[in-house]
Parts: C-alpha cells; sequence; structure tokens
C-alpha cells in the first residue's frame, strides 16, 4: 500500500517536475525521510559487504585456517547484502535500476558454481588386487596404495601381497547406511578450540562408522578376497589394514599418522578392521589437520590397502635424501628391529644410517638413538652393510621413478627379503633453506647457559612457551594455547596438539616419527631424543626451545627467538584455499572506477564489488536528485551561519531545528538547531582553528599531481556535482554528515536515542591526494587514535570505518567531538605523511588539543 | 592368562562382542557386560584384574561404577576408555582410583599395550 501511494506521487511530481514541484514542507519531509530510510538501510548493506569482503582478504593473507564454511557463509551473507542493496537502490529510483538483476545473477552463479565444486566422483570396482594398481588409480585407491602399486607393477620392488577396498568401495558403505547426513549434522558447529568437544563428537562419528553394518555383497567381496591371500600352508593369515586417503600425500601434505594403521589383523576381524580405518577419517586429529591445511572434509575419501603382514626381522624408515635438507649427497636410513610400525610411531630406539647415493653405497656414518655408536660392545647394530647398500639403491630408483625425493617404509623379513610398504614424496620443510640457516649466527657468548642439550633437531626453529608435559589423554585434554609440549614419546595421536603448541621437546624418537613430520610440516620446532627433558623442565615454567641448536633455555631468550622465520602459510595451494582465490575472482576486483565513464553501467559489472560500487554511487546521485527535483536545495536546505555563510547545509529530516525557525528562511544559525549529535560535532570542528594546509615537500607535492593526473577519481569536479557541498542531516536524536574536504571522503553518523541498544557513531574515512604509503599512513594515524578513545576500527587499504554502538550519550558526544576535530585537522597532512617525524609530531598535536577540550565538556551545554 | 581377566564395561554392545572377542584371539582371557550394575556383580563374583570402563551407562553413572568397584576389589586396575572426553571426569576418575583415561577410539595394539602395562604394574 505505501508503495503504491509512493508511486502515486511519484506520478504526480514527475508530471510537475518542469515546474517543481511546490510540495508542502510536511510532505516533502515524509517523502524525504522514507527516501532517506532507503538511503541508510543501503549504506549498511554497503558496509556490511565491504567489510565481508575485506574479511576475506585478510583470511588469504593471514595464513589463519578457514574451511568451506567460512568461505560459504560469507559468500552467501555478501550476496544477500549486495541483493539488498540492490532491492533499496531500485526503491529510492521507482524502480529504474531493474537491468542491475542480470549482472547480478550471472556474478553470483558464477560463484556459487566455484564454490559448489565438484567432489571427485568415485566409481568402479569395489576392490582392487595389488597387482592390478599403479599410480594412474590414485582417485580409486588412494595416493598410498596407487604409489604401493607403481613399486610393485612398475618399478618391480616386492611389496606384500594384498588387496584395495577402494573409494567405491567407502561410498558403497557409507550410502548403504545412510551416514553422511548424520556425519555432517556432528561436524556441524564443531569448535575446534574445544578439545573435549572436538575429542567426543570425533569419537561419536567414529563409533557411528564402525558400528555400521557392512553392506552384504561388499562383506562377501572382500573376504573372498581375502581368502585368495591365503598360502596352502598358512597356519593362520595375518594381515595390516593400511588407510589410503585420496588426497592425502599430494604436493607437501604429508597426512603422516593422521589415519588409522592396523596390524596383526586376523581374517575375522577384517571387515570390522575396515570400517575402523574408514572411520578414521574422521579422527580428532585428522579433523583439525584438515581445516589446518585446507582440505575440505568432502573431497578425502578413504580406501583402504589390506596386505599380508611381513614377519619382519628389522624394519624402519628410508628418506632418498636428508628430511631437512633435499640436496644431501646420502640417503638416511632409520633402522630398528621388528616393524616399521615402532619406528614411524616414535616408541622403538632406532639406528640411523647415512649411505652414499652412489654405487658401492658406502655406509657414511652410523648412530644410535644414544648417540654416536662407536662400535663398542652392546651397541645396535641393524643393517648389514649389505642390507644397507640394498636399501640406498632401492632410494635413489624410487627416487628417479617418481622425479622426486622418497620418503620410504620398509621391512626385511627373516628370510633376509626386502619389502617396501609404503614410497611417498618427502615433504619439505616448511621454512625456506635459504632464510632458515642450519647454524645459527648468534654467538654462544650472547646466550645464557641452556637449561638442557642434546638430542636431534626433528624440525628447525624456535619457539617460547610454558612447558607442559603430556603423559595421558587427560593431560591432552588441558594442553594450553602456545605451550611447549613436553612428552616421553613422539607418539603420532599427539599430532592434534600441534596446532596449539609453540613448540614440541621429546625424550625420545627420531626425525622419522609422524609427529616430527608433521611438525615439520607446520613450522612447528621440536627436539626429539632429549634426554631427562621430563625431569628436568618443570611444568609451566616459561622456556625457550632452539631446536635447530637442540637446546632449552629458562625465560624468553629474545636474541634467538628473533632469528625464528615466520610461521609458514599452511593454507596456501590447498584446495579450500584455490577455491576462496578462485571465488574472489567474482568478487574483489574493482572494474568500475570511474563514475564518469561510458562504462559505468551495470552491464560492466562483473563482480561483487563492482556492485556494490555501482549501487552506492547510484544511491547518492538518486538522493540528491531526489531533492533536486523536489526542490530541497531551495527549500529543505538551509546553509549554515556563523560568521558569514559557510560552506556548510543542513537538512531537518525531523525535529533537527528549534520550533521557532522558519521555514522560509534559506539560511540557519547555530541558534536554530538542536540536534545533539550535530552540535557534537561542529563543536569537535570549531574548538581550534584550522592551521591551514601543512607545508609540503617537493617530493610530496610531486606524488600528488602524480596522483591526480593517473586517477581522475580524485578530482572533486569529475565526481557527482552534489558531494561538493557537505550537508548535514539532521534530526534532534540523529546526524549524518557526509564530508569531501579536499581529496578525502569522510562520513560520520550517529543515532543518540532513549535506548541505548540504538545508540551508535559510525565513522567512515577514505581517500587523499598523496600516494599510497602517505594515504596509509594517514589512516593509521587516525585509526590509531580512535582505537585510543574505544572505537572498533577497521582498515582495508586506505578505507578506514571505525564505530562504537550501546554507549550512553554522554560517551558518545565525546566521541563525536573528536571526530568533528579529526575531519578538519587530519586535512591533507597525509601530503607530509611521508616523514615518520612529521607522523609523531602530528599525533602529539592532536593529542593535545582532544585532551584540552575533552577536559571542559561544559561548553557544550553552554552554546546551546 | 586365566590369572589375569579383563573386563569390559561398554553400553554399546557392537563394541564390546568385538572388543571381546579380539581380546580373546590375543590371550586374554575377556567378558563383557553392558551395564554398571552388572559390572559390578561381576567383580563381586569374580577374578577381573583389568576394567575398561566406559563413564556413559544405561543404569548408573561410570564414576559411581568406578568407585564401588575400587571398594570391592581395590586392587583392580581400572582403564577408564570414554567417548566423550572430559578433563574434569577423566581427573575425578584418576583421583579415585583409576589406572588409566583413554578415549575411543583406540587403536588395539595401544590397547593392548596398555593391558600390559596394567599387567605390569599389577600388585
Amino acid at each position: 500500500m505505501q508503495d503504491h501511494s509512493m508511486t502515486s506521487l511519484f506520478d504526480r511530481l514527475t508530471s510537475l517536475f518542469r515546474s517543481k514541484p511546490r510540495l508542502k514542507p510536511a510532505e516533502l519531509q515524509a517523502a524525504f525521510r522514507s527516501h532517506y530510510k532507503e538511503f541508510r538501510s543501503l549504506l549498511t548493506a554497503n558496509n556490511n559487504a565491504l567489510e565481508l569482503m575485506a574479511e576475506m582478504e585478510q583470511v588469504l593473507s593471514a595464513g589463519h585456517s578457514f574451511g568451506m564454511a567460512f568461505i560459504r557463509g560469507n559468500c552467501t551473507a555478501l550476496t544477500v547484502n549486495i541483493y539488498k542493496m540492490i532491492q533499496h537502490l531500485n526503491r529510492l529510483a521507482d524502480g529504474r535500476y531493474a537491468e542491475l538483476d542480470q549482472p547480478f545473477r550471472d556474478v553470483t552463479r558464477r560463484l556459487e558454481q566455484v564454490i559448489a565444486s565438484r567432489p571427485v566422483i568415485t566409481e568402479g570396482v569395489m576392490i582392487l588386487s595389488m597387482a592390478e594398481v599403479d599410480s594412474s588409480m590414485v582417485d580409486q585407491v588412494g595416493e598410498k596404495m596407487a604409489n604401493l602399486g607403481e613399486v610393485r607393477n612398475r618399478v618391480g620392488l616386492r611389496t606384500p601381497d594384498g588387496f584395495v577396498m577402494t573409494a567405491a568401495a567407502g561410498r558403497h558403505f557409507t550410502q548403504a547406511n545412510d551416514l553422511q547426513v548424520e556425519i555432517n549434522r556432528r561436524l556441524k558447529g564443531l569448535d575446534l578450540d574445544n578439545l573435549e568437544e572436538l575429542y567426543t563428537v570425533s569419537a561419536g562419528i567414529q563409533s557411528l562408522i564402525a558400528n555400521a553394518p557392512l553392506p552384504k555383497e561388499l562383506e562377501q567381496e572382500i573376504l573372498a578376497h581375502h581368502q585368495q591371500l591365503v598360502i596352502d600352508k598358512d597356519p593362520e593369515l595375518l594381515v595390516a589394514l593400511r588407510s589410503s586417503a585420496i588426497g592425502e600425500d599430494r604436493s607437501n601434505v604429508s597426512f603422516a599418522g593422521q589415519y588409522r594403521t592396523q596390524l596383526n589383523v586376523s581374517s575375522e576381524f577384517v571387515g570390522q578392521a575396515y570400517k575402523e580405518i574408514v572411520a578414521g577419517k574422521y579422527k580428532s586429529q585428522a579433523i583439525v589437520y584438515r581445516q589446518q591445511r585446507g582440505f575440505r572434509h568432502q573431497d578425502v575419501h578413504m580406501c583402504v590397502g589390506c596386505l599380508r603382514m611381513v614377519d619382519a626381522a628389522i624394519s624402519g624408515v628410508l628418506y632418498s635424501r636428508a628430511p631437512d635438507d633435499p640436496r644431501s649427497r646420502f640417503v638416511m636410513i632409520q633402522a630398528a628391529p621388528g616393524l616399521a610400525g615402532n619406528v614411524v610411531d616414535g616408541s622403538a630406539a632406532t639406528e640411523q644410517f647415512r649411505v652414499s647415493r652412489t654405487a658401492p653405497y658406502d655406509i657414511l656414518g652410523r648412530q644410535s638413538g644414544a648417540g654416536q655408536v662407536g662400535g663398542g660392545v652392546g651397541s645396535l647394530l641393524t643393517l648389514t652393510a649389505v642390507q644397507a647398500a640394498e636399501l640406498a639403491e632401492v632410494g635413489v630408483r624410487l627416487e628417479e621413478h617418481f622425479g622426486t625425493p622418497q620418503d620410504i617404509e620398509w621391512s626385511i623379513d627373516q628370510a633376509g627379503l626386502l619389502y617396501i610398504l609404503q614410497s611417498r614424496p618427502l615433504g619439505r620443510p616448511a621454512a625456506e633453506e635459504s632464510s632458515w640457516p642450519r647454524q645459527h649466527d648468534s654467538k654462544e657468548d650472547d646466550l645464557p647457559p641452556p637449561l638442557l642439550a642434546g638430542g636431534v633437531c626433528a624440525s628447525r626453529g624456535v619457539g617460547c612457551g610454558p612447558v607442559f608435559t603430556v603423559r595421558s589423554s587427560l593431560d591432552l585434554l588441558r594442553f594450553p594455547k602456545g605451550a611447549v609440549l613436553v612428552v616421553e614419546t613422539p607418539y603420532p595421536d599427539w599430532a592434534s596438539l600441534l596446532d596449539r603448541a609453540s613448540a614440541v621437546i621429546s625424550e625420545t624418537g627420531q626425525m622419522a616419527a609422524h609427529l616430527a613430520t608433521v611438525a615439520r610440516e607446520f613450522g612447528i620446532p621440536a627436539i626429539f631424543g632429549m634426554k631427562q627433558a621430563l625431569a628436568a623442565l618443570d611444568n609451566h615454567s616459561l622456556i625457550t626451545v632452539d631446536a635447530t641448536a637442540a637446546k632449552v633455555y629458562e625465560g624468553r631468550v629474545e636474541p634467538l627467538l628473533a632469528l625464528a622465520p615466520p610461521r609458514p602459510n599452511l593454507m596456501v595451494g590447498s584446495p579450500v584455499y584455490k577455491i576462496l582465490v578462485a571465488a574472489m575472482e567474482y568478487i574483489t576486483p574493482l572494474n568500475l572506477t570511474d563514475p564518469a565513464s561510458p562504462f559505468f553501467r551495470p552491464e560492466s559489472c562483473l563482480t561483487l564489488h563492482d556492485l556494490t560500487r555501482y549501487c552506492h554511487e547510484k544511491a547518492v546521485v538518486e538522493m540528491f536528485k531526489f531533492g533536486e527535483r523536489y526542490g530541497f536545495n531551495d527549500k529543505a536546505a538551509k546553509q549554515l551561519v556563523v560568521d558569514a555563510p559557510s560552506q556548510w547545509w543542513v537538512i531537518d529530516l525531523d525535529d533537527g531545528f528549534s520550533p521557532d525557525f522558519d521555514p522560509a528562511s534559506r539560511y540557519v544559525d547555530l541558534g536554530h538547531i538542536v540536534s545533539v549529535p550535530m552540535l557534537a560535532i561542529w563543536q569537535g570542528m570549531t574548538a581550534f582553528p584550522w592551521a591551514g594546509p601543512p607545508p609540503v615537500s617537493l617530493r610530496g607535492f610531486g606524488s600528488i599531481i602524480f596522483q591526480s593526473t593517473r586517477n581522475p577519481g580524485l578530482d572533486p569536479g569529475v565526481r557527482s556535482a552534489m558531494a561538493a557541498k557537505n550537508y548535514f542531516l539532521i534530526s534532534r536524536n540523529f546526524c549524518n554528515l557526509s564530508v569531501r574536504l579536499g581529496y578525502h571522503f569522510a562520513l560520520v553518523e550517529a543515532n543518540l536515542g532513549e535506548f541505548l541498544t540504538e545508540n551508535y557513531v559510525n565513522f567512515q574515512f577514505k581517500g587523499g591526494a598523496a600516494d599510497e604509503n602517505r594515504r596509509l599512513l594517514r589512516i593509521g594515524l587516525i585509526a590509531d587514535i580512535l582505537n585510543e578513545f574505544g572505537f572498533r576500527v577497521e582498515q582495508k587499504a586506505d578505507a578506514m570505518t571505525a564505530r562504537i554502538e550501546k554507549k550512553p550519550g554522554s560517551f558518545l558526544l565525546e566521541r563525536l567531538k573528536i571526530l568533528g576535530y579529526l575531519i578538519i585537522h587530519t586535512r591533507q597532512i597525509d601530503m607530509v605523511m611521508g616523514d615518520e617525524g612529521m607522523v609523531a609530531q602530528y599525533r602529539q598535536k592532536i593529542m593535545t588539543d582532544l585532551q584540552t577540550f575533552l577536559e571542559k565538556p561544559e561548553t557544550a551545554e553552554m552554546e546551546e | 592368562m586365566a590369572d589375569f581377566s579383563v573386563l569390559v564395561i561398554d553400553d554399546e554392545q557392537e563394541f564390546v562382542s568385538t572388543l571381546v572377542r579380539r581380546l580373546r584371539k590375543r590371550g586374554w582371557e575377556s567378558e563383557g557386560v553392558l551395564t554398571g550394575g552388572e559390572a559390578i556383580l561381576k567383580i563381586a563374583a569374580g577374578d577381573f584384574a583389568v576394567a575398561l570402563l566406559d563413564m556413559r551407562l544405561p543404569d548408573m553413572d561410570g564414576s559411581q561404577v568406578l568407585r564401588e568397584i575400587m571398594k570391592i576389589n581395590p586392587q583392580t586396575r581400572i582403564i577408564i576408555l570414554t567417548g566423550h572426553a572430559s578433563a574434569s571426569e577423566g581427573e575425578e576418575g584418576i583421583r579415585n582410583g583409576a589406572f588409566d583415561y583413554l578415549i575411543k577410539p583406540v587403536e588395539f595394539e595401544t590397547l593392548l599395550e596398555k593391558l600390559q602395562a596394567a599387567r605390569e604394574r599389577s600388585p
């Protein structure tokens, strides 16, 4: 109904357009108010949209982890806000921007396509024999098993017999039990910082999966393949079930030890073990890990290899190059008696070999977990020279075959036959070699004596935090953020703490342990094999861990911490990161830069940013066009008279002028203004005379001229003509001030109502004439000052918003005075901002001025 | 190994029966019950050196079962094995005499290590 009356009003007014409508002031005010309401809503949506965009940009550069929920949530919120802007603009302009609909649809459709990007569809057979598998089958059997099949069938090395339950099998199992919906429900809203919740949800999902029945046909197929592994005289066949996730081991992502492996599984438990390993996709550390590394749960499919157990005499890990030096000329071997699992789960004492990469593959060095082996009695002697040479040759061969250094698990059985259990690319150390020296340059005598020294550097770097000892799952639940994780054994299960730990110290273990691999990937410094760590380090005491030198110091050691490289941005290159980057293509680029250009049209809007820009610009135009159309420049906008008519105009929206004001007057003086927020701003603006433009150095001036020629948007004349006047839109409790002073644009809006919840002050500031660096320095200065006065400040590039909400009127009035002051006194100071000394000087002056007039707030009342 | 047997106390039938069969297969005498009441009766009647105790049981609170078992036979090594991770509940359990605290799911091999540890420190 309101729309109808609005339309008829418009019709009437349009017909009178040429002869300027003669509306009664009350009618004019009503029409204006309803338009102004739309305009304000549009501005709110605009702010929301810009903030969302800034947040998304920030997340890309800051390296914080985020998931698909973040991307989806932000994109939806963005789309909604831009839809609102279009709606408000159309209502402002009587539907004249309907053609925005098409570009809006186009952009959002493309955006949806990016976000919904298809999970890998896994078709094909449910079970494949290892004899049929090679690396081309990654999407069916997962990285681990595809690589192992490649080792067996293409490289021709010995691997255990077995078969793989493919991604299709996993999907069939999940779908037959209709598990995914329930799993997603439980994961939704999971707070990863709450460890109790994380473990409980993880346990619940895993038990849901492990207790679901296997579909009959799948169970039968598994049994049939299992039967084929039985060799005639086998008393009882034991197998190992190994997870092989799709999405695992790719590029620099190891997923080391995140999933489950079950050894010595007898025939009757194969089905159960299979389900448990599929459930392992939702192990707590796997959930955390995927979030940190930017993997979507839906893209990870769990395939499971079922391999005959090797009756191992010796097992271990073989690196075709040193894990912390991809250019090393030797292979590195960790060996221990028994199963390979003991080496990678960190529990076994191992012997380490460095073996030449060229024939005859001489042993260059050997070292037991306890330190140098001098060939003394009782020292661990795991490998013969022949075995070491065989392993080295295999390492080099696999590296050549796969084209990149390899991390290989192996076993030698009782008969002396070598089996390859796994081969995957060797993860790069997170910090770049060049930027992080192997040895520190800092001189020993600069440093205090260490509390502890010894062990091996499992992951380089320096970290500092309070000691927190973890002996049991109970300690794990209580681990505080930023603490140094101190353990006896580096179990893979502790990996879920690595996003909270500042460093890791373990009494046992070596660099082949899964925990070390994950620590290297996350860039968390770690020392393993540091004897007496548990006894020597008091819980909660602050220590600095220099993992590179394998030393621990009391307290914070700044000279060492200064050497620490920044934490790597773990998200870069991950699937979720890539999706956000792809989505940003349709969000942030700004193609509509110049409102005066003929291309400033709806059809030119290729991104959401373009749409916001277009809507915002047109809304400002419409708002003032309304005024022109109905003659509010003549009637409603009153020129403010202080001593003489000023550049400031005031429009009363409701009750901002005193009742004795003559509506026919073209001027208004301060005495007739009763808008509380406007008076506060004005007081701030006039408390001190403006010192005039600051002295500009030649360089600063040159930069302004350069910017002006390059960016026509800087010239106020090119922009909408109506924006050149400065307007206060007021009521008793409300004020909206838009200012274009020189080259910058500022907007203050305040509402001081009866209810605390409705009170707010918003401030926006943008632009400047100088080059970007100077503008940023000025914005930085303003942001800094506003922060100090309790504003919530957000800054992106050279635009800033600051706001305070829900505070008492007296508090907000002071803030408005500050804003009034800043609007006047920060004019053009960006031009001199190249000079740090000037920044400090201005800051000093501004703070002194502000303190001076904030100390006598009574002047406000006196003027009234 | 009949002198060292394990009582599995958990309300999930599937979990209990699978675990009991697995333990037997690996040479650990074991039995399972689904409620706290049954558990107390079993402990009173039998000779269990270790109890694997879930904290969420249909008839009784896990911590109550723990206290009852410690009263009846203080020699019992109780390993809490719960799907509901809670530091405070775990602390209370350890205070009341539990031998260890594990969060589900635990790898079977890890569980065997824990049982081995319980056996070694058995009085």
